[in-house]
């Protein structure tokens, strides 16, 4: 794979991880969009350097592999299904709270305070 | 309130819907042979719903939808499982050992029509989902009331 | 031969499915008790073959053959005295369940558990081979654990069941260790092998130790033994199979089978021995103090266990003998006195010694029962209690085992002390005690099923006493041993006479001996107990499970997500680094387009994280998207080209959708507790990717599995190759694709149109 396309998917990769790493669904619905970018790059630089179009032509001339390609098309289709839906669960949990952060799982917290207060 | 798109918009969907249709079923017919197919197609279907949307709202999408989103999605699937298990009814009896080394390749015909049927099945699932998120997450006046 | 047997377990866990069909209860007595009377009658038939003259009936089913583990089948002598135990009061117990538990469903569910249990019981004692005796073990303590917690809306019951699932689970744990310790030492799965060929060394004492602990919690040794009392809060029918015939004497049945090999380790002997008198000595006199009359049959059976396993701790023939013939007789005898006390708990509603009075005279019959099994448990001729008890005395005074003959005969007084009670506190007319509320025994008169299995079993012990050769055919067969109901003019006579002459007096000045408890009993108090042990150990359990799941568990998403994304880095590139492999850096061949497009993907991708609104972010996310597009066109990938610049176009148009609902800017974020780690952290999973990806794409050592593809594209009438891919050769994949793109579809019609029909459109 070359160098470029490797940095471009770690580029990509690195700024989707920071918006993943807070609380706002909709900076974490475009961070995931970013990293799904960032594997379609490793995807199809995992098929070489570029050659002709997958596309038989009878001319014998080398065409890029074709089986990445067939991946990541697949892989595109469904980031945009799976964006669509964290949109709409984005669009409800704003509905619900009026706001579009993650909070903290009350459950957790809960158990986290047994542990403080040392009582089972 | 509802604001009215513009003429320019309004006309310029009116002619680009067709074109937008045609070329995505031509894409979706030549898919096996040149780029296109049933994602690709579905998703030029998906745009020039967008298309529509856009100048004329819920409305205008729910009245070019031949059928509710959801019959849409569900003949999707049910076109491409058919294909599947027909595939695999007649390509048993069909297939010979030299096919069958490849990874599942027992699996649909080798027939052209075949795996178009297939991909009209893709295509019908991505115009599906399209139209489920226009209807559903488009538009914030009409949802309002 | 085994095949029958195997066919016989296969029936028992049918008929724990079938009992569910059954529509009465007599249907349903017989569908439970038919697969067990058919073990018992393979039994009589396999004890007709050369099994008794030393040939074991053998057989083997793969089960996992290339670990070596099969379920080998080795039915020996032992094996066909546990059968026949497990076949018979299993039988004449599924009978009584089936009167005993008036609710029809209750009873249903009761008997299939029985019989699930009963088929688990059968493969530990048949089975050779070490895992699957493991798997067997750990089979009767899940089928015991749902038949102690049978009653599970009593949280009593819960508890019992939970304290005996745990502690008979950490025994089961020791014994695996120590059977898998066993089978690396000594190079073989089957126990057989392993009994003649017994390890030797400190690997070998360890795994006995082990396996010890396995073996004492399933037969609820001292400190182990508090599980087996408060297991009494199961139904009467089944602790009367549990801890008479087979639950508890799994751990025995290990004792015996290993003690002919392993009694030669240094540490077998002592443990063995001790513990168990020490068991029988605790049981008794616990015994002697019970006021429920079950209560009391749990510290006899603990006090009973103490006593077999103890002999079988020195390996020597005539202890071994003795050991399994008061086996026999202690599965009987108990058994029948378990069902007793179900009948009079039916009859009279209670169990409680100050509150029963006056049953004996008008329940002349089950009393009989109740005085002919409890003399065969106090050790009175002519019946086999007394009968196997003679030949443990026998044996231990002619291997001069003389401190071991005063510590059993001490237990023996007690035991026919409380046998004594027993009877006096069931079946005695006495004056109601103050604290007793005595209550009438209007009950209609108690049917055939509560009294003629309980009499089947005290009859049998009393026949087997008469006639001691029928269970000496089988003892003897195992390890070689007379069993004569006359034993003569022996010390051992003379032993049994003093025994119960004094245990007639130790009951008779039962108020003396229970003040004597009481004041004892105050003074020990405070001394660590088994139960307590296990009380302590369970809070501290919880209390560290709370505290590492308050630790680990902190509900943050983020603190999730960087814990998950700095293993992904960390552990690869540790494992990287220390390997000292190197890499290639040099480029391979980079046009001046995709470095122009690469540049641009990169600026744009840093803009979207410093984008102050979230439109902003998402025509940059855009950006990244159409520039993508292009590095594809670069790639010679049209369709991906294709597919994206569509895609980008819809996904912006819903995010565009979706914003004019939710605030034009991003909310000041609340928490700042990542700050500049959250950035070190992105940096570090980028480089991680760049660098993995540089170093895996260096590693293809092959061809791409895509040339068969293409090659075979034509034939798959298509040229364009992707596409064939998609609908032909991956086709299977993109059915399952289009199913999540549909799923979706249904997921953001529920989540969006969910809310909407709240205010009452109906849609």
């Amino acid at each position: 794979m070359s160098v470029v396309l490797a940095v471009t998917a770690g580029a990509l990769v690195a700024a989707g991880t920071y918006l993943l790493l807070q609380r706002l669904l909709t900076r974490i619905v475009i961070g995931l969009g970013l990293i799904a970018h960032g594997a379609n790059l490793v995807l199809l630089g995992s098929g070489g350097p570029p050659a002709a179009p997958p596309v038989i032509d009878g001319s014998g001339a080398p065409i890029s592999d074709p089986l990445p390609q067939a991946l990541v098309l697949t892989a595109i289709v469904i980031t945009f299904g799976v964006t669509a839906f964290l949109l709409a669960l984005a669009y409800r949990s704003y509905l619900l709270t009026s706001s579009d952060g993650v909070e903290d799982d009350v459950e957790d917290r809960r158990i986290a305070g047994f542990a403080g207060g040392g009582s089972t | 309130m509802k604001v009215r798109p513009s003429l320019l918009v309004e006309t310029g969907a009116r002619t680009m819907v067709p074109t937008l249709l045609v070329v995505s079923a031509f894409l979706l017919v030549v898919g096996h042979d040149s780029p296109g197919g049933g994602f690709v197609g579905g998703l030029l279907a998906g745009g020039a719903l967008l298309v529509v949307f856009l100048s004329g709202g819920r409305a205008a999408v729910t009245s070019m939808l031949p059928v509710p989103a959801g019959a849409i999605l569900g003949a999707g699937i049910m076109t491409a499982v058919a294909t599947a298990i027909g595939g695999l009814v007649f390509g048993r009896a069909l297939l010979d050992a030299g096919k069958l080394e490849i990874d599942a390749g027992w699996f649909g015909s080798w027939s052209v029509g075949s795996a178009l049927l297939f991909d009209v099945g893709v295509f019908l699932v991505v115009v599906g989902l399209v139209s489920t998120v226009l209807l559903q997450l488009g538009d914030p006046e009409e949802r309002e009331e | 031969m085994t095949g029958v047997l195997i066919f016989i377990v296969l029936a028992l866990v049918a008929a724990a499915a079938a009992v569910a069909v059954t529509r009465t209860r007599v249907t349903l007595g017989l569908v439970a008790s038919a697969p067990l009377a058919a073990m018992a009658i393979w039994t009589a038939f396999a004890a007709e073959s050369d099994v008794l003259e030393g040939t074991p009936l053998t057989g083997s089913i793969g089960w996992l053959p290339t670990l070596g583990v099969s379920f080998d089948i080795h039915v020996d002598a032992l094996s066909l005295v546990f059968l026949g135990l497990i076949s018979t009061i299993g039988a004449a117990i599924a009978v009584y369940s089936a009167v005993y538990l008036t609710d029809l469903a209750k009873a249903r569910r009761f008997l299939a558990l029985l019989a699930l249990f009963a088929a688990a019981m059968t493969g530990l004692v048949a089975v050779d081979n070490i895992y699957g005796l493991f798997v067997f073990w750990e089979l009767t303590t899940i089928t015991s654990y749902l038949l102690i917690g049978f009653e599970d809306r009593k949280g009593s019951a819960r508890a019992a069941a939970l304290q005996a699932v745990l502690t008979t689970g950490i025994g089961g744990l020791a014994l695996l260790g120590g059977l898998v310790l066993l089978s690396q030492e000594t190079a073989t799965t089957s126990i057989s092998q392993l009994v003649a060929n017994p390890p030797t060394g400190t690997v070998g004492t360890v795994a006995i130790a082990l396996i010890l602990i396995g073996a004492f919690t399933k037969s609820a040794q001292v400190p182990f033994h508090s599980w087996l009392p408060g297991a009494m809060s199961a139904p009467t029918p089944a602790s009367a199979y549990l801890h008479s015939a087979t639950m508890v004497k799994a751990g025995i049945f290990l004792l015996f089978r290993l003690s002919p090999g392993f009694s030669t380790d240094p540490i077998w002997t002592p443990v063995v021995v001790t513990v168990g008198l020490i068991t029988m000595v605790i049981g008794a006199w616990r015994a002697l103090r019970q006021t429920d009359l079950k209560l009391l049959l749990a510290y006899s059976t603990v006090s009973q266990l103490g006593f077999i396993t103890a002999l079988t701790g020195t390996g020597s023939p005539a202890m071994l003998h003795a050991g399994l013939a008061v086996l026999v007789a202690h599965a009987l005898f108990k058994s029948a006195l378990f069902l007793t006390t179900g009948s009079i708990d039916a009859i009279a509603g209670t169990r409680d010694i100050r509150v029963l009075s006056g049953l004996g005279r008008r329940r002349p019959t089950l009393a009989a029962v109740g005085v002919l099994a409890a003399a065969s448990m106090a050790g009175v001729p002519p019946l086999l209690g007394f009968v196997t008890k003679e030949a443990a005395f026998s044996a231990l005074i002619d291997t001069g085992q003389w401190a071991a003959l005063a510590v059993v005969a001490i237990a023996s007084v007690a035991t026919v002390a409380y046998s004594l009670r027993y009877l006096w506190g069931a079946f005695a007319t006495k004056p109601p005690s103050p604290e007793a509320d005595p209550k009438g025994f209007d009950a209609p008169v108690a049917p055939m099923g509560l009294v003629l299995p309980p009499l089947v079993l005290g009859v049998a012990g009393a026949v087997t006493g008469l006639f001691p050769g029928l269970v000496n055919r089988f003892v003897s067969a195992f390890q070689p041993g007379k069993l004569p109901l006359i034993p003569g003019w022996k010390p051992a006579l003379a032993v049994s006479a003093v025994v119960v002459a004094a245990g007639v007096l130790v009951h008779w000045h039962r108020d003396r001996v229970g003040r004597t408890q009481d004041r004892v009993g105050s003074l020990t108090r405070r001394l660590p107990s088994g139960d307590r042990a296990y009380r302590g150990a369970v809070a501290l359990l919880n209390r560290v499970a709370d505290r590492t799941t308050g630790l680990v568990q902190s509900g943050s998403l983020p603190v999730y997500l960087s814990t998950i994304l700095v293993a992904t880095v960390s552990v690869p590139a540790v494992a990287w680094f220390s390997s000292g492999s190197s890499v290639d850096l040099h480029p391979l061949s980079v046009s001046v387009g995709e470095i122009a497009l690469a540049a641009l993907v990169i600026t744009a991708a840093v803009a979207v994280t410093r984008a102050p609104s979230r439109m902003v972010a998402v025509l940059l996310l855009g950006a990244v998207g159409y520039a993508i597009a292009g590095i594809f066109v670069i790639y010679a990938a049209p369709d991906l080209a294709l597919t994206l610049l569509l895609v980008e176009t819809i996904t912006v148009a819903i995010f565009a959708f979706v914003l004019t609902k939710v605030p034009r800017r991003f909310e000041q974020e609340r928490s700042r507790f990542f700050g500049r780690f959250r950035a070190v952290l992105a940096l570090g999973v980028g480089g991680f990717v760049t660098a993995a990806s540089i170093i895996a794409s260096r590693q293809r050592s092959g061809p791409s599995d895509s040339e068969i593809y293409a090659e075979l594209a034509p034939t798959a009438g298509g040229s364009n190759v992707v596409n064939v891919i998609l609908t032909d050769f991956r086709a299977l994949d993109t059915l399952g694709e289009i199913t999540v793109l549909a799923v979706a579809a249904i997921g953001i019609t529920v989540l969006v149109r969910g809310l909407r029909s709240e205010p009452g459109e109906g849609t």
